[in-house]
């Protein structure tokens, strides 16, 4: 009769001691086998010759279990009960593994062949539609393998292949618990994808395009959001600035503002807004004569306005700029204020063939700004300068759109001085970029505080003395405007090397009006 | 008697970095690496796998890593289908649960080795297995003739090279293979494609 001695690591029950030593004295026909089984081993000391289903027996006692849970697979083939180890080669050392049969076969037996019979359908699922369970998941890297992971199907899929309530509500539940589908769900990229994909949506975007727009971009839609609260407010500014205007609009605001609460944007939006920027382009004329720089961009616009066609601008494509449209309206409403402030400042006819050159001219050089911001302080700044920056191209006649205006009022549109001063100071950037010695000007504006000072106040007055005209456009020689800067230069030279010498060159400032006269100081 | 039917088993052999880490583990680690290897047991028509998800089936490279870069034959088993998913369902309750991945010590190819030698009696070629072993091993970079830490020796138009960025940045105390073991151990791999195996009512 072989003793079995199992030893094991960790249980403390030792097997029978019938005077067989341990490690010596090895009966030649006794072997050490290990059984391994659902991730444990176990070493088992058995006679070669020992027949399979007595080993069983043993090990149905050492596994409390029943004879026939037990299966003993030994290089991939099953051992059969009237084997013995030695004729299947099971030799010392080697390792047999065992399978325990779950206890209810009958259960095991239906879990197998539900298995078996869901198997084509598991197999067809999870060709078709993936599976949730799926998740590539490096550390901290992004979801777009989880978003492959469901090619095509824009639906979550609704089967666990291998349950076995497939089509009970209860496997939704659960798969719906799952953290894997939770996660899908809070991929916002994904979840628009479902959306925009989904046939009623799509139908509804087809017939509103800006709720396309809307959703793929999400600054607009905030942007829309701060427009629509903001209605109120512009609507008050258009109609404080109504009964200011001086220029015939055959559309008046209150239907502008009425158009303007349909943020569905249709077409009559779209003529409205063609409209009205060419009342703005109109309006702009008597903004554009208070600007002493405006004959700049004259001058520099003359030469090739005369090659392109002075066309009317047309505007296209009004979808995408709904939250544009009231950007336009209060620049509209601010250059109109403007207008009211400086018609009487200037004499409009004389600079109005200038600008009107000039704003054909920007209508068909594609630039992007046409607003004629000036401070209402009546202070000509360079906001007319916006109209040089960006030039877009020939083709593009949606420059008396306002696309970049989008950018630059950022927030909220409501437009208030602060806001027209950042976008002027952001246009004069693009131009002083554009014209080095301009920026050079500035600049030394800049460095000097009191004459920059006097020479905003003394400008104005300057310019109104001496032809407006021929001013300009001898600044916007580029010639004339290096030698202005040399001569600038050289004064902020000599103020910093030898002070005392000022005095000498003042005549010619006083000249120049670039510093006051003794008689005014 | 009837004989017993044997049934093929297959192991699929996928390169995770599709042919990257062949040209630029000499660079990167100092020694040539074949490939990241993931491997899965093809048996009864069905692909079985060890992930981050647990074990893991599908039809036989059904998952998104597509066909396998190699296939290396096992042998056969007589194990039926029906024992074999006990066995699976068994293991993935205590050796191969899914909180026990570990990318170098309990991945997929331990998975496959373990199948393996189950179904077969036969391991799985070494070189896989010792992937973990061999990337750990890294030795530490010699300082090459331009090496980081000499900018004269490079020249100032171009800057120092890549090799070298790398000498410099694996200089430390600890192979270099070491020293990226925090991101590696954190890294969990998860073919998708394949649908839960041995669990009750499909949960991981």
């Amino acid at each position: 009769m072989p003793h079995v001695i199992s030893r094991t690591p960790r249980m403390a029950q030792s097997g029978h001691p019938s005077g067989l030593p341990t490690d010596r004295n090895i009966p030649p026909s006794v072997t050490r086998v290990i059984v391994k089984t659902a991730g444990k081993q176990e070493e088992f000391m058995i006679a070669d010759n020992i027949l399979v289903s007595q080993f069983k027996e043993k090990l149905s006692a050492h596994f409390k279990c029943q004879m026939d849970q037990l299966v003993l697979v030994f290089m991939g083939r099953l051992l059969k009960d009237h084997d013995t180890l030695g004729q299947r080669g099971i030799l010392d050392g080697h390792t047999i593994h065992l399978v325990i049969k779950s206890k209810h076969r009958s259960r095991s037996l239906a879990h197998s062949s539900q298995n078996l019979l869901t198997k084509d359908p598991c197999h067809r699922d999870r060709n078709t539609k993936g599976n949730n369970n799926g998740v590539y998941q490096p550390a901290d890297v992004s979801h777009t393998p989880v978003e492959s992971a469901l090619p095509m199907d824009p639906d979550v899929p609704k089967v666990q292949t291998q349950d076995l309530e497939m089509d009970s509500p209860e496997c939704i539940e659960q798969m719906l618990q799952n953290p894997s589908i939770q996660q899908l769900l809070s991929n916002l990229g994904l979840m628009r994808q479902f959306i925009s994909e989904h046939p009623d949506m799509q139908q509804w975007m087809q017939q509103n395009p800006e709720v396309s727009h809307l959703l793929e971009n999400s600054e607009i839609l905030r942007q829309t959001l701060e427009l629509a609260r903001n209605l109120a407010m512009i609507q008050e500014i258009m109609q404080i600035e109504q009964p200011e205007q001086t220029i015939e609009h055959p559309l008046s605001p209150q239907s502008y503002s009425d158009l303007e609460t349909m943020p569905g944007g249709d077409n009559a939006l779209d003529q409205s807004s063609a409209d009205c920027n060419n009342h703005m382009l109109n309006s702009l004329q008597d903004p554009f004569g208070g600007n002493p720089f405006t004959a700049l961009l004259g001058g520099h616009v003359l030469e090739p306005a005369q090659s392109s066609p002075p066309s009317p601008p047309q505007p296209q494509k009004r979808q995408d700029q709904l939250p544009q449209l009231p950007t336009t309206r209060v620049i509209y409403t601010s250059s109109r204020g403007l207008s009211s402030n400086t018609s009487a400042n200037v004499d409009p006819n004389k600079v109005s063939h200038t600008s009107s050159a000039s704003t054909t001219a920007i209508s068909t050089e594609g630039w992007s700004h046409n607003c004629a911001i000036q401070q209402p302080d009546g202070v000509p700044a360079l906001p007319s300068i916006e109209l040089t920056q960006q030039p877009q191209g020939e083709d593009k006649d949606t420059t008396i759109s306002l696309n970049s205006s989008d950018q630059k009022l950022e927030g909220d549109p409501q437009l208030s001085d602060e806001q027209t001063s950042s976008q002027i100071t952001g246009s004069m950037m693009q131009l002083l970029l554009n014209n080095p010695y301009l920026a050079a000007q500035m600049m030394l504006f800049i460095t000097m505080p009191q004459l920059s000072e006097q020479c905003r106040q003394q400008l104005p007055t300057f310019l109104q003395q001496t032809e407006l005209s021929d001013t300009l456009l001898a600044l916007a020689n580029p010639r004339a405007s290096q030698a202005i800067l040399q001569i600038e230069q050289g004064l902020q030279l000599l103020a910093t090397e030898a002070p005392v010498l000022l005095p000498w060159v003042a005549p010619y400032l006083w000249g120049l009006g670039w510093l006051p006269s003794p008689s005014c100081s | 008697m009837e004989p017993p039917n044997l049934y093929p088993v297959k192991l699929y052999v996928y390169d995770l970095s599709k042919g990257l880490a062949r040209r630029l583990s000499p660079i990167m680690l100092g020694k040539q690496l074949e490939g990241i290897w993931h491997t899965s047991i093809v048996v009864h028509k069905d692909e079985f796998f060890f992930g981050s998800g647990g074990i893991s089936s599908c039809p036989p490279g059904g998952t998104l890593l597509g066909p396998p870069d190699s296939v290396v034959d096992v042998g056969s088993t007589e194990v039926t289908e029906e024992l074999f998913l006990e066995y699976l369902s068994s293991l993935g309750e205590s050796l191969f649960r899914s909180e026990a991945y570990n990318l170098f010590e309990h991945n997929c190819n331990t998975f496959t080795n373990e199948v393996a030698q189950f179904l077969t009696g036969r391991k799985i070629p070494s070189y896989i297995t010792d992937l973990p072993s061999e990337i750990l091993s890294t030795p530490l970079p010699t300082p090459g003739p331009c090496s980081f830490a000499n900018p004269d020796s490079v020249s100032p138009e171009l800057g120092p090279c890549p090799t070298e960025i790398l000498a410099g940045l694996a200089g430390s105390a600890r192979p270099f293979g070491q020293a990226l073991r925090p991101l590696l151990d954190s890294i969990q791999i998860q073919p998708p494609g394949g649908s839960a195996v041995g669990r009750p009512n499909g949960q991981s």
